[in-house]
């Protein structure tokens, strides 16, 4: 049962990735887990992609989540940047205007 | 012989009811340059003209069999309302009577209220009861009957109310008001249980059907005490007599009017409901008792108030207890001769201390005296109110009286000697008034005191000659017990009384050596009477006590039990909203813990079914 292992691993992955998502004061650092999350996501769709599917389609929507992932993580960084040049900070927790 | 009067005698109240509206302009709002007067001449014209015509109607239906006539008044599925009108000598003879009593109380207000600017109020008030009165005694329908007593009670608040910057009459209007309130309500109860037992309002019908009417015990004396429960409260009978005494602050000549004919109104409908309470013994017994109390303990009271209208109120109040004792046990053409006896009585005895009142200022009896020589024709006409009044031959209350005791005489000794007490009390309490008022020396309030203009004596004149005359007018009209069968025993008994009552109370008041004013020992006896039983102490006590209570109770409840309910759930909401917003922090990573925690709660609950299979499969 190979296919549980790696859904398994890639369940860790993702806790792991929430974990970093939800704790991290770094903006960065939060970018990086959302990165964790979607390779998470990655080895889901190519174990299943390995084990249950002979066209492999799972493999094409890897292929895809990475590139969404790459510009993702590019208007991610500038959206850090331009808060950056405004707040001269990146802690998550000064982010807190739009409250109650 | 033709039937014109008789056959439109319905037009009786309507006459009085167009004086009353026609009064209206002359309020003192509207008719600003003429002054108040014409309002009091219209309805004395109106009245003048109802009063013809019942004569020339009862002329008419002398010995006539009763008409009826009828109006529809509300036709609704299953249910008939018509305004029944009998057309007989009883009540042809009472329109007489209240036409003519209010003709004459109406002529004296004329003098009475010369110095009033409130005519048009008073006149159209006195016109409404005058409407009202001549339309109950001439319907035949015990709905109608109800219907007026009602109007009649909003009139008694008005007319008792008409001055009403005094503070005393406001109370006592309000009194007035609330007590017959109450009683015309447990009346109306009996009412409308009456319809499904009977099918009928009508009380010609409801004589015939309480004739072999077959009710339950219980259900014919709960009925029999709701319809006692209305006159006893008209009547100023116990414990419903408070209002009386203090419907007293109205004006004298509106008094004229409630003490003989008004208070009367509830005895009409006790004559009228009699063949119902006759269903049930129990009924009938407290009638007897009620009435039996209140002449008993009113007497008393009279003779111990110094306050010249409340002697007469209290008067009053005997009196019509007489008349609840006469239809309790069953006498009802004594009750009506009663009735008429004493209305006469007691309006010339109003009229009589009214006048006396009218320019001696006071009303209080220890500032009267030595009226005799200023005011003979105001003191001639108490003598003779008094006399027709009491059992005293041949004067008028006479005959009633020994017809009722003669009654008595066997069946109910008991009852027979609280009559002859109460007779005596009365004659103790007229005799005492007369003699604070005309007896003994001249007070500081007495020294000037002229006989009233010819407007005051002229009625007052007019209804002594009447009272007079009434013993023979009583004989004509075949009104007395036959000689022959009257029992001379009870006759004598009655007079003798009277005359211990006359001379105990001529030995007390019109001795000049019984040194007045006269304490009773022990005191607290004395102001037990004076302060009528301490009644408006034990109304405030018990029912006013419990009311208010009561409605403070509902008030409290409502206002913070059901109301703070559905505040509560505002609050409930307006909090939750006030606290909950601190859900949103303003930190993006709680919204997507928010997000993650969400949706892992979903999914464990959406997969709840399998986790046991996974259990079972294991890994």
């Amino acid at each position: 049962m190979q296919l549980q292992y790696y859904l398994l691993l890639a369940a860790a992955l993702f806790c792991i990735g929430i974990y970093g998502l939800i704790t991290s004061r770094n903006a960065i650092r939060v970018l990086m887990s959302i990165e964790l999350l979607l390779n998470a996501v990655n080895l889901n769709l190519m174990a299943f992609s390995n084990y249950l599917d002979e066209a492999a389609k799972g493999q094409v929507f890897s292929v895809f989540v990475i590139t969404i992932a790459a510009a993702e993580a590019a208007v991610g960084l500038a959206i850090v940047l331009a808060i950056y040049r405004n707040r001269d900070t990146i802690d998550m927790e000064r982010f807190n205007l739009l409250k109650w | 012989m033709s039937h014109l009067f008789s056959q439109s005698a319905w037009l009786l109240p309507c006459y009085a009811l167009l004086g009353a509206i026609l009064a209206l302009p002359w309020s003192p709002g509207f008719i600003r340059k003429t002054g108040p007067r014409p309002a009091g001449y219209i309805n004395a014209i109106m009245t003048f003209t109802a009063f013809g015509h019942s004569l020339l109607a009862l002329v008419e239906t002398w010995n006539q069999p009763p008409q009826a006539l009828s109006f529809a008044w509300l036709n609704a599925p299953g249910l008939n309302i018509s305004l029944d009108l009998e057309i007989s000598t009883v009540a042809l003879g009472a329109c007489v009577l209240i036409t003519g009593l209010n003709l004459l109380a109406q002529i004296y207000a004329i003098a009475y209220l010369e110095m009033d600017w409130g005519w048009a109020r008073f006149y159209s008030l006195v016109g409404l009861f005058e409407a009202g009165m001549c339309l109950l005694v001439l319907c035949n329908s015990l709905f109608f009957s109800y219907v007026v007593l009602e109007i009649l009670t909003l009139g008694t608040y008005l007319i008792v109310g008409i001055w009403y910057n005094q503070s005393l009459v406001v109370t006592g209007a309000r009194d007035a008001f609330l007590t017959k309130r109450v009683g015309d309500l447990i009346l109306l109860m009996a009412v409308v249980a009456l319809l499904p037992l009977s099918g009928t309002w009508n009380f010609t019908e409801l004589t015939a059907w309480a004739k072999t009417a077959d009710l339950d015990p219980t259900l014919a004396t709960l009925l029999a005490l709701a319809l006692v429960s209305g006159p006893i409260a008209k009547c100023a009978q116990f414990p419903f007599h408070l209002w009386l005494d203090e419907a007293m602050e109205g004006p004298y000549p509106a008094t004229i009017l409630r003490n003989t004919i008004i208070v009367s109104t509830g005895a009409w409908v006790l004559i009228k409901v009699q063949p119902i309470l006759a269903l049930s013994p129990l009924g009938s017994s407290v009638v007897v008792a009620v009435g039996a109390a209140t002449a008993v303990g009113a007497s008393l009271i009279s003779i111990a108030q110094i306050d010249v209208k409340r002697v007469l109120s209290y008067l009053t109040s005997a009196y019509m207890g007489l008349v609840f004792v006469a239809v309790g046990i069953g006498e009802n053409h004594a009750a009506l001769v009663l009735l008429l006896t004493y209305a006469i009585a007691m309006a010339l005895m109003v009229m009589s201390t009214g006048g006396i009142v009218l320019n001696n200022i006071t009303q209080n009896l220890t500032q009267y005296g030595g009226l005799w020589s200023r005011r003979p024709l105001s003191g001639i006409s108490l003598i003779i109110a008094g006399l027709s009044l009491i059992a005293m031959p041949p004067l008028g209350g006479f005959w009633s009286l020994v017809e009722i005791s003669d009654a008595l005489w066997q069946s109910r000794p008991l009852l027979f000697g609280v009559v002859l007490a109460v007779n005596g009390f009365v004659a103790f309490s007229v005799t005492r008034l007369f003699g604070l008022m005309f007896g003994g020396k001249l007070t500081d309030f007495t020294r000037r005191s002229p006989e009233g203009l010819w407007l005051l004596v002229l009625p007052m004149m007019l209804l002594a000659g009447f009272a007079l005359h009434l013993p023979l007018l009583l004989a004509q009209w075949q009104l007395l017990p036959d000689w022959a069968s009257l029992n001379r025993f009870v006759a004598v008994l009655m007079t003798w009384s009277s005359l211990a009552g006359i001379g105990f109370g001529a030995l007390v008041y019109l001795n000049p050596n019984w040194e007045k004013p006269v304490r009773l020992n022990p005191q607290a006896l004395q102001d037990f009477f004076a302060y009528d039983f301490y009644t408006p102490q034990l109304y405030k006590a018990t029912v006013v006590f419990a009311v208010d209570r009561i409605s403070k109770l509902i008030y409290w409840v409502d206002r913070y039990i059901v109301d703070g309910t559905v505040n509560l759930v505002g609050f409930a909401t307006l909090f939750g909203g006030e606290s909950l917003k601190y859900n949103t922090t303003g930190q993006s990573q709680f919204y997507i813990l928010s997000i993650v925690l969400s949706v892992a709660v979903f999914v464990i609950l959406a997969s709840f079914p399998y986790l046991s299979q996974f259990a079972t499969i294991g890994f």
